[in-house]
């Protein structure tokens, strides 16, 4: 099942959430993934129409969703429908749900899994080589990577969504520092399932077992700060 | 179990974004950090968003917040908007 994966990676924010996505979903996705300085508009011009699935991690706001160095990918009113016809579209990105969103969703995009205001989280930077061993940051960013696992197992949109809802209201509780609380709390809030809840992807082939996914190499570029 | 300090930060985020607002509410998480943040959770905490544009750091170490909230009213907006 093809997805199309953007995975922007320049500075700390890009390099922690798209590092658990290189991680955790990445791995088990037939190879369209757009990550760092393939995350652009001309490679996902490319990518988009033939994938099922659009999963994007960069800086967003409310008209605009951007991958690599804050290159535009997908902005209001600027962007062929054909790209996101029939397709669901996670975006891990800041307030894309308000105008972005149902744009999408007004284009034809089956679904659309986003946020109406920051996404915010607690990370750890001296592990940014490693991101995806960062466990402050798995609080927040482990219930996306469930709630788009779920998807990629042939869950609908509103089940997975609840899945990522579910996970930040479980983290919330158990959680101590009362910061990082209020950033699972604040995500959970803002978080919308546009467009058809009942839409779902082809079923991605299940792994046989014994099965484990191997941790990525660190990642060595440095990042902008 | 609620922290005290962090009751103090809550209640100096509910007001306008005045100089001197902001200046209650970074002393307030001064004296929160103290008591309890990010205790034993990592070497370099940080606070990151994924915004574009919006007036402030996309990441902020958590040491750094208290000044960040002195000077910055879009930040202080930002956390008001969190911390409820």
């Amino acid at each position: 099942m093809p997805v199309a994966v953007l995975m922007s990676d320049y500075d700390l924010p890009t390099r922690s959430a798209s590092g658990f996505v290189l991680r955790y979903i990445a791995p088990r996705l037939e190879p369209v993934h757009l990550y760092a300085i393939m995350a652009r508009r001309v490679p996902f011009e490319l990518s988009a129409p033939q994938s099922d699935l659009i999963i994007g991690v960069g800086h967003g706001d409310e008209v605009g969703f951007s991958g690599q160095n804050e290159a535009v990918i997908l902005e209001v009113g600027k962007y062929n429908p054909v790209e996101v016809r029939g397709k669901v579209i996670k975006l891990l990105s800041c307030q894309t749900g308000i105008a972005l969103g149902p744009d999408l969703v007004k284009n034809g995009a089956a679904a659309f899994l986003g946020y109406v205001d920051d996404y915010v989280w607690l990370c750890d930077a001296d592990l940014a080589s490693t991101p995806w061993s960062d466990k402050m940051a798995t609080a927040c960013l482990m219930p996306v990577v469930d709630s788009l696992n779920a998807l990629l197992d042939g869950k609908t949109c509103r089940e997975a969504f609840q899945i990522e809802l579910d996970g930040y209201s479980r983290n919330a509780e158990v959680e101590e520092d009362e910061l990082a609380k209020s950033c699972l709390e604040f995500n959970r809030e803002n978080a919308v399932l546009l467009g058809d809840p009942a839409g779902r992807v082809r079923k991605r082939p299940k792994l046989p077992l014994p099965f484990r996914l191997v941790p990525p190499p660190p990642l060595l570029v440095p990042l902008r700060r | 179990m609620p922290n005290e300090e962090w009751e103090k930060v809550k209640q100096a985020l509910k007001k306008p974004a005045t100089p001197e607002a902001m200046k209650e509410a970074a002393q307030a998480f001064e004296r929160y950090q103290v008591v309890k943040l990010a205790k034993g959770k990592g070497s370099k905490p940080t606070l990151v968003t994924l915004g574009r544009g919006r007036g402030y750091p996309n990441a902020v170490p958590v040491n750094k917040i208290p000044e960040e909230l002195a000077k910055n009213p879009n930040f202080f907006n930002l956390m008001q908007r969190v911390v409820k």
